[in-house]
């Protein structure tokens, strides 16, 4: 083990360790909604940032998610099935997702980014229409499990975790090779005998897997969601590209410092400032991309990685 | 060693979450603060700050008259921004960090019913003060009070309008797809289905579309006798035009409350608002206590008309005063009993919270129909209850002026 | 001809008349962020706020000026062009040339840029609805039409058919503009090749400054257009964002000819779809008709040859 691993497993430990030491509900909610948007961070960054296909439609495979817990619940088996859900769930994403990749990992270009834009709002037609099954507009409503916050927090800080040592594996395999030589040049990816078409989907299911687990938590955790919600364009699929590349698209720490801009500045935003509280917000997001292109942690990293790499990257760009 | 910023990052950010709460619930001994969640960013801000500002209002004079045994009221009123996952945030921060023991307020359905559900959740009582669909009250929570009435009952006064006026044969139904449309426009079916009402049409819409005519023209060649609409926003005065420019002439244009009510859908409909109809649950002419004072009142302070959004929020800012009042102490427990012992008399009516069939804690009132004649909005049914006469059947387009 | 039969055509023609004026103030909206996404390869999220600064331009014209809709479209085409010009110049050019692993973050800067215009509007106009109350908002041109002993009985919205004009007017004119023109041929060389464009000696800075004006500046005519139809609130963006997104895709990414084909699609299918399939799923043909062109015509509706 070197210090680093040693480092994150005391971090962890510390971070499990804290409901125990801090019992409130709010400080728990808020830190439940950070570690949420970690994995929803972690599973876009592993497609959009390190594969380099951009999703603007994750929303379908977190509505997916949702719905799946829901439709359990609502169906009026016992509240472990709701659990249940988490898995299912993600399975139940991934299996969507496996479709439209199929159909727009053949394309290049921008066609597989809006395509599930549009999966995504087709689904949330069908959530809302569809009332035997979804309930409509109504949304499905189910009185949490647990009472007490902490569960919640453990369970979501576990699975968050796990995402992030499932992708940092996957980075340091031949997939994740594999996925940035997609992203960096398709074609010299190809010529190498990469099946492109096949790594793509991989990284989407595994992306779509996780999102599909964190909206069954949602589920599970807020205990309500209609259509409007878990399929949302602004509120799930662009704050997920937001939370990972203010943080620092494909890189594995980025994702954890988007989600704790996103859900503690934001809070601090909305408590502090009321009204007008989302412009502030906003002009957060300007100035972080106009100073930090590649994300907070990216861009930090980018210049300690010392000057000379890219002094000689230039030169060469310049010859 | 990202890593390791990182995680500095998160307890910095923690910390931060640990400040925000900490404010002094009680500033001063002599306050008694209510929490109220409410939409002031987002699609569903307008009736948000509408209800805000009457909150505020009625707080005000409360408090110039002495307060409630001597105690003023104050509001911390929080921005959900219509999201139920942001309102149960803010209830959740009321009840645990702020230690509030009532909740009053939020606007949307879905916002009501989750808020509902973690009010049940911590045992502390909230009172719903404009999310109508059924299901809040229909829980068997003890926790949950409404003081508006349920969807399905917004259309009682059309109901006996329908009976002893206009008998209709025919009806089509047009609803904006959410929890308030659904319900609404469900009791409707389910009320002509039981009574001989032929329904003809019945579709839901996403609410904010430009363009409503490929729809109203398919109403057209039905040929119904009423035309009947449930729309939260400003589709309703785009409904009307557009009826209007493809001289659809049934014998009334119902709305089903909301939209069809704000005093906007006057001026952006113009002449074709004339003669529309819809269920209300209030307006300035009601002749309960403080009605007509509170609406000039509010015109006066805020340069703008209430509608019944206001009136719910003012009078539940009563109610609140009046619980409180007959509470023996202000934890969560006696105000839940006090509130369900309440029997007063508000602007916007008589509150009495009641429980029968699937509901419990329900407000229990009669609604209203009113009418748009000469660009005025008149209450025109019940008779008992009206301002002016109604017209029935509306003329044709063609033959106004 | 019976009755009914009469009364189906009638529907259909309406059917057709209110998607294709529909579709031609679509495809206004969409020929702005198709024009964009052409040259700078951004997809603009905050087209659908710059939209509703543009009908808020136009409400207050009106209110405080008695300035009318369509004659404000001279003082609100220019200053959205600006608008974009700034936005452009301070905002999105240094964030394209700065060094990032993905250049979607223009994207997300694009989605602050809305969130801040969303909101400073909100503060400033309050949420409340507000209309522009023309005179004619509700003017009809009817048209009764014998057909077979029946009479089929048309009506045209006067201020939907002259939105329809105008933005057949501005689309020419951005035909004209982008063929005949320098300024016009510059734009699609960068669009083309942005590298070759800057070898011979193109300014293509300067060239995404007046694009991304003229970007604006036509979604800002679609709003000034829509205000007499419609109604506007500070939120009002979102949703025409999507619209011109669909549009975009449906035009085939940048292609002029294809946005305009885009609009009207969207226009017809929506329209059609509400009265012969299902109302409630009336915004999901759009996306239908996306992915049937994506599977069959990767290219656009226009495209020629295929993808990869």
């Amino acid at each position: 083990m070197n210090r680093k691993t040693i480092l994150v497993s005391a971090g962890l430990l510390l971070l499990a360790a804290f409901p125990l030491a801090v019992q409130n509900p709010y400080v728990l909610h808020l830190l439940i909604m950070t570690f949420l948007w970690v994995l929803l961070g972690q599973a876009w960054n592993l497609l959009g940032g390190f594969t380099g296909q951009i999703s603007y439609g994750h929303a379908a495979f977190f509505g997916v998610g949702a719905y799946t817990t829901g439709i359990l619940v609502k169906s009026g088996l016992s509240p472990a099935t709701a659990w249940s859900g988490l898995l299912l769930g993600g399975l139940m994403a991934a299996l969507i997702a496996s479709v439209i990749g199929w159909i727009c990992f053949r394309l290049r270009g921008p066609y597989f980014s809006l395509s599930v834009l549009a999966l995504a709002e087709v689904l949330r037609l069908v959530a809302v229409n569809w009332k035997q099954l979804t309930n409509g507009a109504e949304g499905i409503l189910y009185i949490p499990a647990f009472r007490s916050k902490a569960y919640y927090y453990w369970i979501i800080l576990a699975i968050a975790a796990l995402a992030f040592v499932v992708i940092r594996a996957v980075m340091r395999s031949k997939f994740g090779f594999y996925f940035l030589s997609i992203r960096e040049d398709q074609d010299a990816a190809e010529s190498l005998g990469v099946n492109t078409t096949r790594y793509k989907l991989y990284s989407l299911l595994i992306s779509a897997f996780f999102t599909g687990v964190a909206g069954s938590f949602y589920m599970n955790y807020l205990g309500f969601i209609d259509p409007g919600i878990v399929f949302s364009i602004s509120d799930i699929s662009i704050m997920m590209i937001l939370v990972t590349m203010l943080g620092g698209a494909a890189t594995l720490a980025g994702p954890i410092v988007g989600a704790v801009l996103y859900i503690l500045v934001s809070e601090f935003f909305r408590v502090w400032v009321k009204s007008g509280h989302l412009i502030f917000f906003g002009i957060l997001i300007i100035f972080i991309i106009i100073f930090f292109p590649s994300g907070i942690v990216g861009t930090i990293s980018q210049s300690r990685a010392g000057r000379k790499l890219r002094a000689s990257a230039e030169r060469k760009a310049a010859a | 060693m990202t890593t390791r910023r990182l995680f500095t990052l998160l307890a910095i950010g923690a910390l931060c979450g640990l400040l925000v709460p900490a404010v002094p619930a009680l500033a001063q001994v002599k306050t008694f603060t209510v929490g109220i969640p409410l939409p002031l960013t987002g699609a569903e801000a307008k009736f948000g700050e509408m209800e805000k500002q009457a909150y505020e209002m009625a707080v005000e004079e409360i408090n110039v008259r002495g307060g409630v045994n001597g105690v003023k009221l104050a509001l911390d009123i929080q921005d959900s921004g219509g999201k139920p996952e942001t309102a149960t945030a803010i209830v959740e921060k009321f009840i645990t960090i702020n230690k509030y023991p009532i909740v009053v307020g939020e606007y949307t359905s879905q916002c009501s019913y989750a808020v509902a559900g973690v009010c049940e959740k911590y045992n502390v009582p909230y009172l719903v003060v404009t999310g109508a669909a059924d299901k809040i009250t229909q829980q068997g929570w003890k926790n949950v009070f409404r003081l508006n009435p349920p969807a399905s009952l917004y259309n009682l006064g059309v109901f006996s309008f329908f009976e002893q006026v206009a008998k209709p044969k025919t009806i089509a139904i047009l609803y904006e797809n959410t929890d308030f449309g659904n319900s609404t426009s469900k009791a409707m079916k389910d009320y002509c289905d039981s009574h001989g009402v032929q329904v003809v049409l019945s579709e839901g819409y996403q609410a904010g579309a430009v363009d409503f005519k490929p729809i109203l023209q398919k109403v057209k060649s039905l040929r119904p006798d009423i035309i009947y609409m449930v729309s939260y926003l400003m589709d309703a005065s785009l409904l009307m035009r557009q009826s209007k420019e493809l001289d659809i002439n049934p014998q009334a244009f119902i709305g089903g409350g909301a939209g069809h009510t704000l005093p906007e859908f006057l001026q952006n409909a113009a002449e074709a608002s004339e003669y529309c109809m819809s269920a209300t649950l209030w307006t300035p002419q009601v002749k309960y206590p403080g009605a007509k004072e509170f609406f000039d009142n509010f015109k006066k302070k805020f340069n703008k008309e209430a509608d019944y959004h206001g009136a719910e929020a003012y009078a539940a800012a009563y109610v609140l005063a009046d619980t409180l009042k007959r509470a023996k102490a202000a934890t969560s427990d006696e105000l839940r009993a006090s509130l369900a012992a309440t029997d007063t008399m508000t602007a916007f009516g008589p509150v009495k919270f009641v429980s029968w069939g699937q509901f419990s804690n329900q407000n229990k009132m009669d609604t209203l129909v009113l009418q748009v004649v000469n660009k005025k909005y008149e209450t025109v049914w019940p008779a008992a209850a009206s301002s002016a006469k109604f017209v029935y059947p509306v003329p044709r387009w063609r033959e106004r002026k | 001809m019976s009755p009914q039969l009469a009364g189906q055509i009638e529907l259909l023609g309406q059917v057709l008349i209110s998607g294709i004026l529909l579709g031609g103030l679509y495809a206004l909206i969409g020929l702005g962020m198709s024009l964009i996404m052409g040259v700078m390869k951004i997809i603009n999220l905050a087209h659908g706020e710059l939209m509703m600064v543009a009908m808020y331009m136009t409400y207050w014209a009106f209110t405080l000026w008695h300035v009318d809709p369509y004659v404000s479209l001279l003082i609100v085409c220019p200053l959205m062009f600006l608008l974009g010009v700034v936005i452009q110049k301070f905002l999105i050019t240094p964030v394209m040339e700065a060094e990032s692993i993905l250049p979607q973050n223009q994207v997300l800067l694009t989605v602050g840029i809305g969130l801040v215009l969303a909101n400073l509007a909100l503060l400033l106009f309050t949420a409340n609805y507000r209309s522009v109350p023309v005179s004619y908002a509700s003017k009809t041109i009817y048209w009764d039409i014998k057909l077979g002993g029946q009479t089929i009985s048309l009506s045209i919205s006067y201020p939907f058919l002259t939105a329809f004009a105008i933005a057949v007017l501005l689309g020419t004119a951005l035909f004209l503009f982008l063929g005949r023109t320098d300024t016009g041929r510059m734009i699609r060389a960068t669009a083309q090749d942005k590298r070759a464009a800057a070898l011979m000696g193109i300014n293509t800075r300067k060239i995404t400054y007046i694009t991304f004006g003229i970007g604006a500046a036509l979604v800002g005519a679609a709003g000034a257009l829509l205000d007499p139809v419609y109604y506007l609130y500070p939120q009002i963006g979102g949703p025409f964002t999507n619209k011109a997104f669909v549009i975009t895709i449906l035009g085939g990414l940048g292609n002029i000819p294809g946005a305009v084909l885009g609009g009207l699609v969207l226009g017809l299918a929506e329209s059609l779809g509400s009265v012969y399939i299902s109302l409630g799923y009336k915004d999901a043909f759009g996306f239908i008709i996306f992915v049937l062109v994506l599977i069959f015509l990767p290219r656009g509706l226009l495209g020629k040859g295929r993808a990869q």
